[in-house]
C-alpha cells in the first residue's frame, strides 16, 4: 500500500510512472479525511494547493522536465514554520488568524525540490510543552493508544507521520520536540547540528537552541530530507557555512568499531519499561560490531534548569513582537494603547506560554541577570565542554529519549513535571550537537520507545548512518498503529 | 536567591506588558517560586572562571552581507494581517503620548 | 549666598549612516519615501524574521572610529535592549551594549581662538525605530526607517556651555560629512542630538542629577534648550538651599518643544525602564584584524581638523575663518574646486562666507543649490585682485550673478558699460578735480590731518564714475592734488 512505502520508494514509483503525483497526493489525503479527527495532528489542510500542485508535477514528468529530489512527496509542516499564504497560527488563539507573508527558506527549499505541502501540524502554542497538550487551538492523540498524547512540542508532526498521513513532517526542536514526539509516535526524528538548517521562518522561541528537525517512518527519509534543507542561508546569520551534503550516499555503511558511549551514571533511576528496550537497544548495536564504553555526562543532571532559563529568557524576548499591533489578534476589549498591549497578550497566550515569558523576563531583569542568564549560560560552556570530552572517547553516545512511553492526556498538569520529562533531551540543544530518535522497542502496553544516537557537532552523517545501521537491523520502525495500518 | 514577591509579578507582567488577573497572578507566583528553587540547583557549580556560551559554534564570525539592496516585502503583504485598517499607508493605533 | 555653578553636559549624537540598505536587512535605507514601502520581514518584526548585519555599516563606524582617534574593539557584538512602543517592531532594539565598536576617542574644536579637545566614551552600531505621526484620535505608524543603521556617539560629561555643545556637535557633524558616512541632515532625523545636563557648585566633584533633552532639531536649539535647562536646574537648586540636591532635581526627560521655545516635561524616573540588555543570539561576533582597521586609517580622507590646519598654515587664512569654511563640508569643498582656479584664498573665502553667504542668508538655499559654478566665482575673485573690476563693481557682478548664476563674471563685465572699469586717467583727474572743488571743507580737514576726510573725497569720485575706477588710484591722485595746492 502507498502509505506503507518509504517516502523514497514512493517517488521512485512516481518517477517511473506507476503513481502519479495526484493520486500519491489523494491517497493521503483521503486518510488525512478518514482517520484525522480521531489524532488531531492537521490544523489545516492544503487540499486545493496540493492537488494543483500534484497535477502541474504530473506534466512536468510527462514533459520530460528535471524533477527535484523530493518530487510528489507530501510533506506537512509544523505550524510554527512559515508557509507563505497559509496560517501559521503557532498552536496560539493569538495568531489564529495569521496568514504567513513569506516563506521559510525550508519551505522554499522544500517547494524547489518539487515536494508538496499537504498541510499544517498542530503543536505546542510556540513551541512550549512537550505533549502538545498546550495548543490553544486542538488536541492531538497518539495513534498508538487516543488515549495518550503524542509528545511535544511537535506532536501534530510526529502523529501525522505515525498514522501515515503524511510520509514526510517538519518539526521543530528546543528542548527535544522532535525527537521526544519521534520516540512516543514510534517514527524517527532528527535534531541536526545548530545551524544545520535555517531558520528563517521558523518562528522563534529560543534562538541559540532552536532547529527544524526532519521526521520521517525511516532513517533514509530522514537523510532524504536533510539533503534538501541542510546548508546555508544568507538570512540566517547562525547557519553553518556550509553548502548542502550527500546524507543518502553516506549513510550505508558498518558500525564496526564504533564506539557507544553511555553516560550510565546520568542514567542512574532509569525506570524499568525505558531501561530494559535500552539495554536490548545496545545489544543491537553491540551485534552489530559496535562496542559500548561509558562517558560521563553527569552534568546533564543541571541541563533542564540551564535550559530553561535560556530558552525562557530568550522566548521572553522573542514574544514580544506578538503585541497586537502589526499582526496578531487585537484584543477587541482594547481602546487605548496600553490595553492593546496588555489585553491582547491577556486574551492571546495560554498559561504556559505565560509562565515562561514571565520567567525570562525574571532572569534577565536587573539585579538577577548574574544569578540566572548568565550563570545558566556558564554553565552551559561546562556542559558543552563534557559532551567534547565524552566524544573523545567514543564516536556515538547512545541514551534514551524518554523516562517513560507516552503519557495519558491529563497526567502531569505540574509544570515543573513536565519539564523533566526532557532530561534526555536537552543536553543536546544546549550543545548544539546532533541527535536523533528512531523506532527502538514498544512497552508492554505496546506504546512505542525510543532510542536516542548523538554524535558531535557537524557529525550529522555519523548519527544517521548509526541509526540507519541499526534499523536495517530491525524493524520497530516498521510498525504502523493497527487502527491506521489500513 | 529568589525572593519572589507579589510585587515581583506584578512588575514581571508590568515588564512583559501582559495583563493577568489576581488568581492568574497568584498561580504563576506559586509556579514561577518552584520553578526558581529548582533552579537554585545551578548553584552547585562552580563557574568562577568559566566563560558564558553566547554562541553554541563559536567559530562562526563575520557573517555579514554585501550593502545591497535586496527584493522588499509588498505593502499588501505586510497589511494582510493588520488589527485596524491601515491608513495612509501607515499602521494604525490608538494615540500615543509622544516620546520624543 | 552667591554660589558659582557649573554645567555639566553630555551629548549622545545619532548619526544614520547612508549605506544603501539597512543594517540587518536589504531593505532601503531611503528617506521620504511612502511609508511601508522600504520594508521587508525583518523590518517589521514579522515572525520568523532574522536580522543580517550590513558589511558596510560596520566599515563606515570602524571609518568614523579611526577619524576621532578612539580604539576599534577587535571583538563587538550585538545586545537586545527590551521595550515596548509601536514604532518598535520587535519590541526589542538590536544595539551594542557591553562590547561597542569603538571605544574611546576624541574631537578638537577651535572655541574663541583657543583649542578645545572633548573626549568620547564610546561609538556603537544599533537600528533605528520606526516612525510615529500623530493625528487627531489616533497615531500611525511607518516601518520605514525601522531597521536604518544608526551609529551612537556618546560624548563624556565634558561639555560646561551651550556654545561648547553646539561647537562639538558641529565638529562631531563634520566629520561625518567629511568621511561621507551621513547625510547629516536635521530636518530629515539623519542627526539627532540628546543632551544630559546637570549643573554643580563650582569645586564640587561629584555629578548631580542630570535630567535628559531630546528633540533638539538645530544647533541653536539646542543651544537655547541647554541654556534653558540649566538657568532652570540653578533656580531650583537656589530656591531650595535646604533640600537634598537629589530631590530638588530628579532624573526627568524633557522634549524640546519648538513651538514654546522651551524644554517640555516628559517623564520622571519613578518608573525606571530596565531593558535587560542581554546578547543577540541571532548575530554573531564582529572580529576584526588589526590590518582591516589600519586600512581603513590610511584610507581615511582629508578630515576637519586638518583641512583647517592647512587652510591656515598655508592658505593663510583666519583660524576663525579656516573654522566657519570647513564646519560646512561642502562649501569648503566648492572653495577648495574654486581654488584650482584662483590664487588668492583669503579673498575668496570672505567673499564665500560673507559676501555670498549674506546675499543666501534669507533664501535658504546654498551657492551650490543656486548653480553657481565654483570656477565663476573664482573669476570674480580673480578680476578683483587683478585690478579688472573694482571692488564695489564686484558687488554689483555678485548681485547678477545670484539672478543669473550659470552666468560667468566676465560675460556679466563685458555685457554691462557700466562695469567697465575706468582706466581714462584723464577723465578720472578730472572727477578728482571736481571733488576737491565742491568739497573745500574735506581739503581742508584732511590737511588738518582727518584721514578721514580723505575717504570721504574718495567716496565722492566714486560716485561720480560710478565705482568704475580703482580706488587707490583715486587715492593717490586726490593726496598729489591737494599736496599740490596747498
Amino acid at each position: 500500500m502507498m502509505h506503507t512505502s518509504t517516502a523514497i520508494d514512493m517517488q521512485d514509483r512516481f518517477l517511473r510512472g506507476e503513481n502519479s503525483a495526484v493520486s500519491i497526493v489523494q491517497h493521503f489525503l483521503q486518510r488525512i479525511a478518514r482517520y484525522d479527527k480521531q489524532i488531531g495532528s492537521f490544523l489545516s489542510v492544503n487540499e486545493t494547493k496540493a492537488l494543483e500542485r500534484a497535477e502541474h508535477l504530473d506534466k512536468k514528468r510527462a514533459s520530460g522536465r528535471p524533477l527535484g529530489k523530493l518530487a510528489a512527496i507530501p510533506v506537512s509542516i509544523k505550524d510554527n514554520i512559515l508557509v507563505k499564504g497559509c496560517l501559521a497560527t503557532c498552536g496560539s488563539k493569538f495568531l489564529s488568524n495569521f496568514i504567513a507573508p513569506y516563506d521559510a527558506t525550508a519551505t522554499r527549499l522544500l517547494e524547489e525540490e518539487d515536494a508538496i505541502i499537504i498541510g499544517k501540524t498542530n503543536c505546542d502554542e510556540f513551541a512550549m510543552g512537550s505533549s502538545t497538550e498546550n495548543s490553544a487551538l486542538q488536541m492531538t492523540y497518539n495513534p498508538w493508544n487516543l488515549k495518550c498524547t503524542p509528545g511535544g512540542s511537535s506532536g501534530g508532526s510526529g502523529a501525522a507521520v505515525a498514522g501515515r498521513l503524511s510520509p514526510l513532517s517538519l518539526g521543530s526542536d528546543t528542548g527535544g520536540s522532535v525527537r521526544q514526539p519521534a520516540s512516543f509516535c514510534g517514527v524517527v526524528g532528527f535534531k541536526p547540528t545548530y545551524g544545520r538548517i535555517s531558520r528563517s521562518g521558523l518562528v522563534a522561541y529560543g534562538s541559540s537552541l532552536d532547529q527544524i528537525g526532519p521526521m520521517a517512518a525511516c532513517t533514509a527519509d530522514v537523510a532524504l530530507l536533510m539533503e534538501v534543507l541542510g546548508r546555508s542561508c544568507e538570512k540566517d546569520s547562525t547557519t553553518i557555512p556550509k553548502g548542502p551534503e550527500d546524507y543518502l550516499s553516506k549513510m550505508d555503511g558498518s558500525i564496526r568499531g564504533l564506539k557507544v558511549g553511555v553516560p550510565w551514571q546520568f542514567l542512574e533511576g532509569l525506570l524499568p519499561e525505558a531501561k530494559r528496550v535500552f539495554d536490548q537497544g545496545l545489544e543491537i548495536l553491540k551485534s552489530l560490531g559496535a562496542a559500548v564504553v561509558e562517558v560521563d555526562l553527569s552534568l546533564l543532571k543541571y541541563s533542564i534548569p540551564a535550559y530553561y532559563i535560556i530558552a525562557t529568557a530568550e522566548a521572553s524576548t522573542n514574544l514580544a513582537r506578538f503585541d497586537g499591533i502589526r499582526y496578531g489578534v487585537r484584543s477587541p476589549r482594547s481602546h487605548t494603547l496600553e490595553e492593546i498591549y496588555d489585553l491582547s497578550k491577556e486574551e492571546g497566550f495560554g498559561p504556559e506560554v505565560k509562565r515562561r515569558i514571565l520567567l525570562g523576563t525574571y532572569v534577565l531583569s536587573a539585579g538577577y541577570q548574574d544569578d540566572y542568564y548568565k550563570k545558566a549560560q556558564k554553565v552551559r560552556t561546562l556542559i558543552i565542554k563534557q559532551y567534547r570530552d565524552a566524544f573523545q572517547k567514543c564516536g556515538i553516545i547512545a541514551s534514551p529519549v524518554s523516562p517513560f512511553p507516552a503519557f495519558e492526556i491529563g497526567s502531569i498538569r505540574d509544570p515543573l513535571q513536565m519539564y523533566l520529562v526532557d532530561i534526555y533531551n536537552i543536553g543536546v540543544n544546549l550543545a548544539g550537537v546532533p541527535a536523533i530518535s528512531i523506532p527502538s522497542g514498544f512497552c508492554h502496553e505496546g506504546k512505542p520507545i525510543g532510542l536516542q544516537l548523538i554524535g558531535p557537532q557537524m557529525h550529522d552523517v555519523d548519527v544517521l548512518r548509526a541509526a540507519n545501521a541499526f534499523e536495517q537491523a530491525t524493524d520497530f520502525h516498521q510498525a504502523i498503529p493497527p487502527e491506521y495500518a489500513v | 536567591m529568589s525572593k519572589l514577591t507579589k510585587e515581583t509579578i506584578k512588575k514581571l507582567t508590568q515588564l512583559s506588558r501582559i495583563a493577568c488577573t489576581e488568581e492568574e497572578q497568584e498561580s504563576l507566583l506559586r509556579d514561577l517560586e518552584k520553578v526558581l528553587v529548582y533552579f537554585e540547583q545551578l548553584n552547585e557549580i562552580d563557574t568562577e572562571n568559566v566563560e558564558p556560551c553566547n554562541h553554541v559554534i563559536p567559530d562562526i564570525v563575520n557573517v555579514m552581507r554585501e550593502d545591497e539592496v535586496g527584493p522588499t516585502l509588498p505593502q499588501e503583504e505586510f497589511f494582510r494581517n493588520a488589527p485596524a485598517k491601515p491608513f495612509d499607508g501607515m499602521i494604525r493605533v490608538p494615540p500615543v503620548l509622544k516620546q520624543g | 549666598m552667591n554660589t558659582e555653578w557649573e554645567p555639566v553636559i553630555g551629548l549622545e549624537i545619532h548619526a544614520a549612516l547612508n549605506t544603501k540598505s539597512k543594517l540587518f536587512s536589504p531593505a532601503p535605507n531611503h528617506f521620504g519615501d511612502e511609508p511601508n514601502t522600504n520594508i521587508t520581514e525583518v523590518c517589521v518584526g514579522l515572525p520568523g524574521s532574522l536580522p543580517v548585519l550590513n558589511k558596510e555599516a560596520v566599515r563606515k563606524a570602524v571609518q568614523f572610529g579611526c577619524a576621532i582617534n578612539g580604539t576599534i574593539a577587535l571583538v563587538s557584538k550585538f545586545d537586545r535592549k527590551s521595550y515596548f512602543y509601536p514604532d518598535n517592531p520587535r519590541n526589542f532594539q538590536i544595539t551594542q551594549y557591553e562590547n561597542p565598536i569603538v571605544i574611546g576617542g576624541e574631537v578638537i574644536v577651535e572655541l574663541n581662538g583657543d583649542e578645545k579637545t572633548f573626549p568620547i566614551t564610546r561609538v556603537h552600531l544599533e537600528d533605528d525605530a520606526g516612525m510615529l505621526k500623530h493625528f487627531s484620535g489616533f497615531a500611525g505608524v511607518d516601518f520605514n526607517r525601522a531597521g536604518c543603521p544608526l551609529i551612537e556617539i556618546v560624548s563624556e560629561p565634558c561639555i560646561h556651555t551651550p556654545h561648547e555643545a553646539s561647537a562639538y556637535a558641529m565638529a562631531i557633524k563634520a566629520i561625518l560629512q567629511y568621511i561621507d558616512a551621513s547625510d547629516c541632515n536635521m530636518e530629515e532625523g539623519s542627526l539627532r542630538f540628546d543632551a544630559n545636563v546637570s549643573v554643580r557648585p563650582k569645586g564640587e566633584k561629584t555629578l548631580r542629577n542630570r535630567t535628559e533633552i531630546k528633540n533638539m532639531n538645530s544647533f541653536s536649539n539646542m543651544e537655547l534648550a541647554i541654556e534653558s535647562e540649566i538657568r532652570r536646574q540653578i533656580r531650583e537648586y537656589t530656591s531650595n538651599p535646604d533640600k537634598h540636591p537629589d530631590e530638588v532635581v530628579v532624573q526627568s526627560t524633557y522634549r524640546w518643544d519648538p513651538e514654546k521655545k522651551e524644554p517640555v516635561l516628559m517623564r520622571s524616573k519613578e518608573f525606571a525602564e530596565d531593558y535587560r540588555y542581554f546578547p543577540e543570539p541571532d548575530l554573531v561576533p564582529i572580529v576584526l584584524t588589526e590590518a582591516y582597521i589600519e586600512e581603513i586609517r590610511k584610507a581615511l580622507p582629508e578630515l576637519p581638523l586638518q583641512r583647517e590646519k592647512r587652510y591656515i598654515h598655508e592658505l593663510g587664512l583666519s583660524s576663525h575663518s579656516a573654522f566657519i569654511l570647513t564646519s560646512d563640508k561642502p562649501l569648503s569643498d566648492y572653495f577648495e574646486e574654486a581654488l584650482a582656479s584662483c590664487e588668492y584664498p583669503r579673498s575668496l573665502c570672505n567673499w564665500l562666507t560673507i559676501e555670498f553667504a549674506g546675499r543666501l542668508k534669507d533664501s535658504g538655499q546654498t551657492i551650490m543649490d543656486l548653480g553657481i559654478p565654483a570656477k565663476n566665482v573664482a573669476i570674480l575673485i580673480n578680476m578683483i585682485e587683478q585690478g579688472a573690476i573694482t571692488g564695489k563693481i564686484a558687488k554689483s557682478v555678485a548681485d547678477d550673478m545670484m539672478v543669473n548664476p550659470e552666468k560667468d563674471p566676465q560675460s556679466i563685465v563685458s555685457e554691462n558699460p557700466d562695469y567697465q572699469p575706468l582706466h581714462d586717467e584723464a577723465e578720472i583727474e578730472c572727477y578728482v578735480d571736481r571733488a576737491i572743488a565742491e568739497n573745500p571743507q574735506s581739503v581742508s580737514d584732511y590737511l588738518s590731518g582727518h584721514e578721514k576726510a580723505l575717504s570721504f573725497l574718495v567716496g565722492q569720485v566714486m560716485m561720480m564714475c560710478r565705482g568704475k575706477a580703482s580706488p587707490p588710484l583715486v587715492n593717490e591722485l586726490l593726496k598729489e592734488k591737494i599736496k599740490a595746492k596747498s
